[in-house]
């Protein structure tokens, strides 16, 4: 008798304990802590926190409270694909973010099909991730070839830039990119001077823009992450480069300013995201931004915002913090970010948000066009 | 066409004098002390944020900052070598390994902790204007730097042969105990031997933190580099390691210039490949010879 009063009280109090843990939806999320990208997985999972802050602040007593589980993927396939697998199997999350590479967020997929549960990614720009048929992975990002169609015009016509140089960074997102913006441009009418490519942490370019400046572009096209870019353009003037330059990547920041130096002054880049888009929903981002971290927010931090807001909204459709439910109230997207609405495609690529052409002039991203992303 | 040629030189000149300098420590402490040490990138690494701190953050010149980060990096070479270093001496290669991996990771995740993986930039004492010196540019901070790398090469090769310091640490490690039988103090020696290989790190990575950035996790790529550099040259073979640097300098912007930028990396590596192939000693490598 005393047995049966015990196990029932226990089973009372561990069951009230289940309930409450209910509350709290885990969510996993894999960026580059460590390695040469870490400063940009850094700034994404920065934006992800302010994210999450804002809806447990918002919850009040008795609403769903979330709590973020931060795996370093070091942007490596193998380490990206044992993070995941860590999430799902020990931390049993029911949906991941991420990964920052494109060929770890790669790896990563193939993990979320065998474990069926739902990723999203805000920033891995491979074109094909979206195309592989896998019903579980979401992207909240524009692709190299969505930036290069809204921006190739502009370039050639309004920059009148007509023999151009390419500098890559020499991944998928590096290689990827220089190959849909060149021939977009192609199509626009400009013309290929040559494409280079350098490794991630490459600190010395004096090789590479020997070359550059020898073939007498008219405009430079980079494609390369804060770090790399910085270096480079200021070797750039070293080398006296004077060609005009535009790139893909984290250029809008002011961490790249402050880098870069007096480098940075006319640089155009196209980016989905600056501090400076005018919306309310930016506003009061960047306001919480750098209240939390004293800095301004990049693209990365946007991305990281973005993709815990929209995976947060389809819980709350879901109502339940199970992978399947969760993977069937994403496609329902419509939510609005501090660079336009983000909707999704039935291959799971969103669209309906702003990508900006911008200039750097005086250490802050001026924005000189503005296209939406559209599907296909 | 020849204009462009002497470019390349030039930048691979350049460029091969500072992989001189930053291998410089690492061939040091193998060839004296007989340790792998895979914690010079750190080392380097640490040069460079502390090179940040005391020129960025405590507003100190250039020089007066090399001085203190030098002193620090000496005196944290010391410590490590008299309280870690210490327990894995004479225990064959694998301890050392092990320890100085360790370490390795130790160093870049604190670094990571403290100063945060954003890029830093060590303020530079000269100008990084373009200068054109007939038909090759180069920068005014890119020439001092190679004075600077050249004057500490030439430092530490006079220690190491003109001093009273130098030669007994040549004695201790030629035969430790007939060393301590004349009366030297081994254990403060094997310290010294750290430390100067320690500071040497710090010195190129300050350095090189003032033309390109200094970083928390730079330490890996840095290391790679540094042994490409003493194996060309032959572990342990101070001038080995200066001209291995050159070479591989030279080699990676000529390959750049005339064959692909995206593979320079792959030059090196190919570059000892063939060396562990035919001379698996080094370039220049006397086996008898160390340091």
């Amino acid at each position: 008798m005393k047995k049966t009063i015990l196990a029932a009280a226990l089973t009372a109090c561990c069951a009230s304990l289940s309930v409450h843990a209910a509350e709290t939806v885990k969510i996993g999320l894999i960026e580059p802590l460590t390695g040469s990208v870490a400063y940009n997985g850094v700034s994404a999972v920065n934006g992800a926190k302010i994210a999450v802050a804002e809806r447990n602040a918002k919850a009040g007593e008795n609403g769903v409270k979330y709590e973020l589980v931060v795996e370093d993927g070091q942007c490596q396939p193998s380490k990206t694909v044992s993070a995941a697998e860590k999430l799902i199997q020990k931390d049993q999350v029911p949906v991941i973010v991420g990964a920052f590479c494109s060929s770890a967020t790669i790896a990563a997929m193939s993990v979320i099909d065998k474990y069926q549960v739902p990723m999203v990614s805000g920033i891995s720009s491979k074109s094909d991730l979206t195309e592989r048929g896998n019903k579980w992975f979401f992207r909240s990002a524009e692709t190299d070839g969505l930036l290069a169609r809204a921006f190739a015009k502009i370039l050639v016509d309004q920059l009148k830039l007509k023999k151009i140089a390419y500098i890559g960074v020499n991944d998928d997102w590096g290689r990827g990119g220089i190959s849909e913006f060149s021939s977009q441009i192609e199509a626009a009418g400009g013309e290929t001077a040559m494409k280079l490519y350098f490794d991630h942490g490459a600190t010395d370019f004096y090789t590479l823009l020997t070359r550059v400046r020898a073939a007498k572009p008219d405009g430079v096209f980079v494609a390369a992450e804060t770090q790399d870019g910085s270096i480079l353009v200021k070797q750039m003037k070293e080398v006296g480069l004077e060609s005009q330059v535009f790139g893909v990547g984290s250029w809008a920041t002011a961490d790249f300013v402050k880098l870069a130096g007096e480098a940075a002054e006319g640089i155009h880049a196209a980016v989905p995201y600056a501090y400076t888009i005018d919306r309310p929903e930016n506003k009061v981002f960047v306001k919480e931004y750098q209240e939390a971290y004293n800095e301004l927010p990049g693209k990365y931090s946007a991305a990281g915002y973005n993709a815990l807001n929209i995976v947060m909204d389809a819980i709350e459709r879901a109502g339940e913090a199970t992978p399947q439910k969760i993977r069937d109230a994403l496609p329902a997207t419509d939510y609005k970010g501090p660079n336009g609405t983000f909707k999704f495609t039935d291959k799971g690529q969103g669209y309906g948000f702003d990508a900006v052409l911008v200039k750097l002039h005086e250490g802050a991203p001026q924005i000189v066009d503005r296209a939406t992303v559209t599907p296909e | 066409m020849f204009d462009l040629f002497l470019q390349f030189v030039l930048n691979g000149l350049v460029n091969g004098t500072f992989y001189a300098l930053s291998a410089l420590g690492l061939t040091l402490i193998f060839g004296l002390m007989r340790l792998v040490n895979f914690a010079h990138g750190e080392f380097y690494m640490m040069g460079g944020i502390l090179g940040w701190v005391v020129t960025s953050q405590l507003g100190l010149d250039f020089f007066s900052g090399l001085v203190v980060v030098v002193a620090v990096m000496a005196a944290f070479g010391w410590l490590l070598d008299r309280f870690i270093i210490v327990r894995v001496r004479d225990k064959g290669p694998e301890p050392g390994i092990l320890l100085t991996i360790g370490l390795a990771i130790f160093l870049t995740n604190t670094a990571l902790l403290l100063v945060g993986t954003a890029p830093h930039k060590v303020v530079a004492p000269v100008s990084s204007a373009p200068l054109l010196l007939g038909p090759v540019i180069i920068t005014k901070v890119r020439i001092f730097a190679v004075a600077v790398s050249i004057l500490a090469i030439v430092g530490a090769r006079l220690l190491i042969q003109k001093t009273k310091l130098g030669r007994a640490m040549r004695a201790t490690f030629q035969d430790a105990t007939a060393a301590s039988l004349v009366g030297i103090n081994t254990a403060s020696i094997y310290a010294s031997t750290f430390a100067l290989g320690s500071a040497l790190a710090a010195t190129s990575g300050m350095l090189l933190g003032s033309i390109y950035v200094a970083q928390a996790s730079i330490g890996g790529l840095i290391s790679l580099k540094a042994f490409v550099v003493v194996i060309l040259g032959g572990m342990g073979n101070f001038a080995g390691a200066i001209l291995g640097g050159l070479i591989l300098g030279v080699a990676e912007a000529l390959w750049g210039g005339y064959v692909q930028t995206g593979t320079v990396d792959m030059v090196g590596f190919a570059l000892v490949i063939l060396i562990l192939f035919f001379r698996p000693y080094g370039l220049f490598s006397i086996r008898a010879e160390r340091a």
